[in-house]
Parts: structure tokens; sequence; C-alpha cells
């Protein structure tokens, strides 16, 4: 059977410069997607349905609909058409959530699809323009404070500048990137998502944590000290992508919106913790031990 | 005795997942909860006492703000504020019922005026409080706190009255002074919960007689919902399905006198009752031969201006009126046996007599919430748990391959399944509802807690062999550093999540916080101790 043991990086190969380079161009490179998403939309990163408002319905259905079959049932403009996988034990042979925007009156659309031959309701939601503006501005508050509390928790923990600071850029970054991702994936920002943002903070925080903790309080060499930690930190991530992998497979084909897209962003947001923790933090800890305590 | 002094971590687990298991498979165990399966009906075959939410149960929820605008700091009293509130509707050509003032009292300090209707501005009732002599300083959208209060109480007689199992309302703060009402129905879809809270249904109870000039007929309302005390619905032999209202002590008397001025104290016969012209009334062929040559007279009922009955007054009950014997028992029954559904008839009286208007109109056109079918649910619920299990497998198969070792593996998959295990038991303890965000926080736990065991696992098993007690306590604590910091990170990132309104993501936070509390707390000691426990023995 396949098996693992994490790999003992040689880090005296390569200088302090050469190890950032790679998570500072990759950090960078994500900013300026979402500088320039943000210069030519209007915001950082496209919103759905939970911010802007709108609706969504579920519809199951026996027959075989095209796509444009489903949106003609609906005299309102419809945003998108998704079919989800059903089950052998589902009621219908197919169903697809129909997203619509926020001109549209769940009521009126809910009362179509219950009129349509074809289709059977099966499900709404539905966001008002003011709850949604009330949800972004909330969600930004929820991230901007936890952020906030994390780096403030990070800085009474170790109580050095470097290695502190190094946690909170790793944090930022480590949600940065899948920002970024979801800009060129075409994905929209809901509230499953900044739930992922918040897990993802308190789980990159873990592996810095550790590699700080075995670094800076433990006696040894940095070169041993930081293996040990990458045996233990590389397995907790892989295990935690591992689990947000499966859970976002198997989420995207039942059609559970909300675990699919906490399990996408926290698979992109821990392979960016991996390179962020062992080659930005662990650079920024090494420059610190040999370098910047002396002065 | 010491094993278990030494293993006390464990001993705490233990006794945790035995409450946990009681919690959730006793019926009647949780606060709440009916012992007797049997009383629940379709709950019934429930095998736990975990309480489903809409989203794995069906259901809709719906959050919308209450229309009005309120003036607030008006300087009114007790006296004046009737005075007020006809001034200010006149001048707005409005209603009365859609004007309130809130006099100073020992409650409030400042009076306030509302108004609720959605046409009109801030500005216009500024204007119409000053002419009245008033300066408010400021107008803003919104109820005051006494209307949230009574639109609450409002709905939730609504709620109760329509045998809505498990329908719930509440107001939801939002930082920066907004205020929604949240209600939460399972088993209804929208429309119907729609329906229910647009149903301004009133009843009301009239007297025809010939009381004009010339005998002509004359309609006038009896009874009025303020003077009823006790309202049921029910079904008795002999009567068959009726509204008994219990007319109000101090309210009786006045009625009776009413009935007999009505000319109703010696019965009266209703043959022919139609309602867009009254003076049609006949008294018919009626089946009592005592009300053959009395005049016609009828009581009708009407909801929501239809006729639901129309009735003659037998002479044993007229005799009540004007001999003083309904005061004594003054029980009024409104029969539903002519109407095409009589049980349904005298439900729906029921309910709207109880439950009457709500004190001001929700804002649908406004609304945010969700509508799910029960079967779509029932999927749900299915396909969450199995996406659950397919991630602790996953997490289980790389723990393996990266370990080996059976007796390290076997007892961190099982401590962080029994995380999730005590966990379940406090939810259903307090009977919360599960959503899908709460599934979501069960896998967030079962991650976090995967790692800290990690770190305790790559701690104690690290160099060799655990040759002493005192090497593994040393090496114990020093993971649990580690995982008390990351533990309070967490807690962190979750906190405001638990506090701001974001839907669904409130349970998300409490689900992820607690069950990390219990992690640290509990049951990642324990595993500490049960590793300890392994280890050791096999040397």
């Amino acid at each position: 059977m396949f098996e693992f043991e994490v790999p003992e990086v040689d880090y005296t190969r390569y200088s302090n410069r050469q190890l950032v380079a790679v998570p500072l161009a990759v950090l960078v490179l994500s900013l300026a997607v979402i500088g320039g998403w943000w210069a030519v939309t209007g915001a950082p990163v496209d919103r759905g349905i939970d911010f802007t408002g709108g609706t969504e319905l579920t519809v199951g259905t026996n027959a075989t609909l095209t796509n444009e079959e489903i949106e003609a049932t609906f005299d309102e403009p419809v945003v998108s058409v998704q079919g989800i996988t059903t089950t052998s034990d589902s009621t219908y042979e197919s169903q697809y959530v129909v997203t619509f925007d926020n001109s549209t009156s769940v009521s009126s659309v809910r009362s179509a699809a219950q009129s349509s031959a074809e289709l059977s309701l099966l499900g709404s939601g539905t966001t008002s323009p003011l709850f949604g503006g009330q949800n972004q501005r909330l969600a930004v508050i929820g991230v901007g404070v936890a952020f906030l509390g994390m780096s403030l928790l990070a800085f009474a923990f170790f109580r050095t500048f470097v290695p502190s600071i190094a946690i909170v850029i790793s944090a930022f970054s480590d949600i940065m990137i899948p920002l970024a991702i979801m800009n060129l994936l075409g994905i929209k920002l809901s509230l499953g998502i900044v739930a992922a943002f918040l897990m993802l903070i308190g789980y990159s925080v873990d592996s810095d944590i550790l590699l700080n903790n075995h670094v800076l309080r433990r006696s040894g060499g940095f070169y041993e000290s930081t293996y040990r930690a990458m045996r233990t930190g590389v397995t907790m991530t892989l295990t935690s992508i591992a689990a947000m992998t499966v859970m976002a497979v198997a989420a995207t084909i039942f059609g559970i919106g909300l675990m699919a897209d906490i399990g996408l962003i926290l698979v992109l947001g821990l392979t960016a913790d991996l390179m962020n923790t062992y080659l930005l933090n662990v650079t920024l800890l090494r420059w610190y031990k040999y370098e910047g305590v002396n002065r | 005795m010491s094993t278990l002094r030494e293993n006390w971590r464990v001993a705490v687990l233990v006794v945790l997942l035995l409450t946990s298991a009681i919690a959730l498979f006793v019926p009647g165990v949780p606060p709440g909860t009916s012992a007797d399966a049997t009383n629940q009906g379709s709950t019934s075959e429930q095998l736990t006492n975990l309480n489903y939410g809409i989203q794995l149960s069906g259901g809709t929820r719906l959050r919308a703000p209450i229309v009005g605008i309120t003036a607030e700091n008006v300087n009114v009293t007790q006296a004046d504020s009737t005075q007020l509130e006809q001034t200010v509707a006149d001048e707005l050509d409005l209603d009365t019922v859609d004007v309130r003032v809130r006099p100073i009292s020992s409650e409030r300090s400042t009076g306030a005026v509302e108004v609720v209707t959605k046409n009109v501005t801030h500005q216009e009732l500024r204007t119409a409080l000053e002419n009245s002599g008033y300066q408010p300083t400021n107008v803003r959208d919104g109820v005051t706190p006494e209307t949230r209060r009574q639109m609450v109480e409002a709905v939730d007689e609504k709620l109760r009255t329509s045998a809505l199992s498990g329908a719930s309302v509440q107001i939801v703060n939002v930082p920066g002074g907004q205020h929604f009402l949240s209600i939460t129905a399972p088993d209804r879809d929208r429309e119907e919960l729609v329906d229910l809270l647009n149903e301004r249904g009133t009843v009301k109870i009239y007297a025809v007689y010939p009381g004009g000039e010339n005998g002509s007929f004359v309609r006038e309302e009896v009874l009025k919902r303020s003077q009823m005390s006790d309202i049921s619905a029910a079904n008795r032999e002999g009567v068959g399905w009726a509204v008994y209202i219990t007319v109000s002590p101090d309210a009786a008397d006045g009625f009776a006198q009413r009935m007999v001025d009505a000319g109703f104290g010696d019965g009266a016969p209703c043959g022919n009752y139609n309602h867009s012209d009254i003076q049609q009334t006949t008294a018919g062929e009626s089946a009592d031969p005592a009300l053959s040559n009395d005049e016609p007279g009828c009581l009708v009922h009407t909801l929501n201006g239809e006729v639901v009955t129309a009735r003659g007054v037998t002479p044993g009950l007229g005799k009540s009126f004007a001999d003083g014997d309904f005061v004594n028992d003054p029980v009024y029954v409104m029969q539903t046996g002519s109407s095409e559904n009589p049980a349904e008839t005298a439900n729906e009286i029921e309910l709207n007599l109880r439950a009457g208007q709500l004190p001001a109109p929700l804002d649908l056109s406004e609304d945010s919430g969700s509508s799910l079918d029960p079967a779509l649910a029932e999927q749900f619920k299915q396909n969450s748990l199995l996406t659950g299990l397919l991630a602790v497998l996953a997490v289980s198969l790389v723990v393996y391959m990266r370990y080996k070792r059976v007796e390290v593996v076997v007892p961190m998959v099982v401590t962080a399944l029994s995380e999730v295990f005590i966990l379940l038991g406090f939810v259903a303890f307090v009977q919360y509802p599960l959503n899908l965000s709460h599934l979501a926080g069960f896998i967030a736990v079962i991650g976090t807690g995967v790692d800290d065991l990690i770190i305790i696992a790559d701690e104690i098993l690290q160099q060799g062999e655990v040759e002493t007690g005192r090497v593994f306590q040393s090496r114990f604590r020093k993971a649990f550093w580690v995982i008390g910091a990351a533990a309070a990170t967490t807690i962190m990132a979750m906190s405001p999540l638990m506090v701001l309104p974001l839907g669904d993501l409130s349970g998300f936070a409490i689900i992820t916080i607690v069950g990390v509390l219990i992690g640290v707390l509990v049951t990642r000691p324990a595993y500490g101790d049960i590793l300890r426990n392994l280890v050791l023995d096999e040397d």
C-alpha cells in the first residue's frame, strides 16, 4: 500500500531570498488579480446572491429538458441553470438549481414553477438586496474582527515581532490566494465561503504556531526543529486537505452548495498554507534566528 | 484505584459519551421533548432526539423587516395619546390602527409615535407631529421595541393556533440598529406561511333584527373581540362543530341586554338571510313551533366579510338573555355545521379570533429566506451524512498511511468521532435545530480534532520510546501548549460569526466553538492517556 513520509527539505541549499521569492510572487500575483478585478468590476470578488440579492429555485423533473426549456418556463430573466446529480432514491430523475437576479420576486417564480406541468418545485432561497447589503457589511466586519483577533493572539503567544508577523502575513496570504483563484475560476462569494475563510484563519494558524513553537521554544538546532515541526504540520495539513477534497467533490455532486464551497476554498487555502508556512514562514524564522536576533 | 486516577481523563470521556448517548437516544430526556413517542404522530419513528432544521427536514424560513417609521422623543403623555393618535391619523389620512402613540410611562422615559404603513415619508410624519405641537428629535425607519415584542407575540400565537409544530419566531437584531422578524416553520411551504401571516382575518358577530323605521331590518355588531375571554373550537356530541366563545364577565351583562333590546329575548327564527340585502330576511318555516309567529331575527357570523352562518335564536337561549341566566354561564356557541367544511371553518374562526391581526405588516418584498421540500431535505440529510463519512474515511486513510500503526490510528479516529458524538449529544440536549451549516461545523471539528491528535501523537512518539510516565507528562504538556494556542485562535476566528446575524453561519460557528472546547477540554487529553497506556504496555 502507498505510504508517505514527510520528506526532509534541505533548506541550507537555498538563500532566504530564493525561498521567499515563490510565496511572495504568488501573493503579489493574487493581489494583482484581486486589485485588477476590483478596478474593473468595482468589487474585489464577484458576489453571489447572498450578497447582491437574488433568488434560487431547486426544481425536479422526470422529463428530459434542456436548460433553454427550463429557462422558458419563467418570464423572469434566468441567470443560470445548473444540474444536480440525483441518487437512485430521489423522487425525480433530474434536479436543477435555477438562479434569478435581485429584480425577481420569489413568489412569482415560485408560482411559475408550481404551475409548470413538467417541473416540480423542491425548494427556494431568496435574499433581498437589503439583506444582501447587510450580509456584505457583516461579513466584512466578521472577517476583519476575526483576522484582527487572530493577529493579536499571535503577538500575545510569541511576543516577538518577526515570528508573530510571519503568522499574520502567512494567514493573510492564505486568504488572498483562494480569493484570486475564485476570480479566475468564476466562483462567486457566498456566505459559505465566508465561513470557509474564517475556518482557514483557524487552520492556517495551527501549523504556523506549531512551527514557531518548535523553532523558538524548544531546544535543538533550527533545521532539526523545523523538520520535526514539518513532519507534524504537513501531516496535519494533508489530512485536512484530504477531508476537504472529499467533502468538496461529494458535496458538488450532491448539489449541497454550502459544503461544496467550504470544501473547495479550504483545499485551495490549505494548499497555499503549505507553501506559505514552509517557504515564507520558515525563511522569516531562519532570518530572525540567525540574523534578526543579533541586531 | 490508581489506574482510575491516572486515567481520569479517559474516565471523563467515557462518562460524557454515556451522557451523550442518553441525551441522543432516550426519548424524553432533553427538556421539551415528549417521552411518549406514540404521542408525536409522524415523528414517532424518529431514532434520535435530534432536532432538524428546515434544511434537513423541509419547511420554510422567512426573514423580513417590519413596515413602519418611528418618530422618537415625542413628549406625549398617557392622557394625550389617544387624541394625538386620532389627529395624526386624520392628518396623514390613515386608519387609527396604523398609527400608534407610545406615551411616556414607567417603562419609557421619552414618548414615540410610529406609523405602520408604507406610504408615509419621514417628513410627513414629522410635519403631522409638528402641526400638533410636538417636536420629535428624529424620525427613523423601523418600529418601537414594544411593537416588535407584540409582533413576536402575535406571530407566535398565529403559529401555535395553526397547529404548526416546531415553528418559531424571533427578532433578529443587526448591529447598526436594524431589526428583522425571523420566522421558521417546518413542514410548510412559503405560500402557506405567507398566507398565514397575511391573514388579517376579522370575525364579526352581528344581530340582524327589525329594529329600524317601519320594521325595516338593521344590523348591529353585538359582540366584539375585546369582549371575549376564551375561544375554542370543538366538536361536541349533539352540537357538531362549533366555536365556543366565553364572553368576559364584565361584558356578558351588556351583551345579554343588547340581545334583549334587539328583540331576541323570547327567541327569533331566521329562515332566509341575505347579506347584501338584509331587508329580505324572513322568518321562514321554523322547525320550532314556539317561534312560528315571532318576528324574524338572525345572529350572523362573518369571517373577512363573508357569512359563515346565520341562525335564529332558540327560545331557551333567548330566555337566558332575558332573565340573566346567560351571565352565569356566558358561553356563546357559534355552530358551523351549515358551512361546507364545519371542522375547518370552526378552526379558522378560532384562529382568527385568537390571533387577530399583526400589529404591523411585514415587508415581504424585502424578505430573505428559504423553503425546502421535505423530500429534498431528506436527500440533503442523507447525502451530507455520506459526505461527512467519506471525509472521515479520507482522514483515517491519510493518518494510517502516515503512522502505519493500528494502535495509534484507531484511537485517533475513534477519539475524533467521539468528539462528534458528544457534540451531537449536546445538540440533542439543547434541542438545537440542525442544519447543513452545522454539519459543515462537524466536519470542521473533525478536522481540527485530528490535527490536534496528530500533534499529540507526534510529540509522544518522537525519538524512540516513552520510558516513564514523567517523560510522557512533559511531552504531553508541550503538545498541549500548541493545541491550546491553536484552539484559542480558532475560537477567536469563529466568535464574530456567533454574534453577527449572518444566516446559517451562526450555527456553524457555535458548533465549531463548542466542538473545539469539548475537544480541548475532554477528548484530546483523553487521547493522550489512551496512547500512553498503549505505548507503555508495549514495553
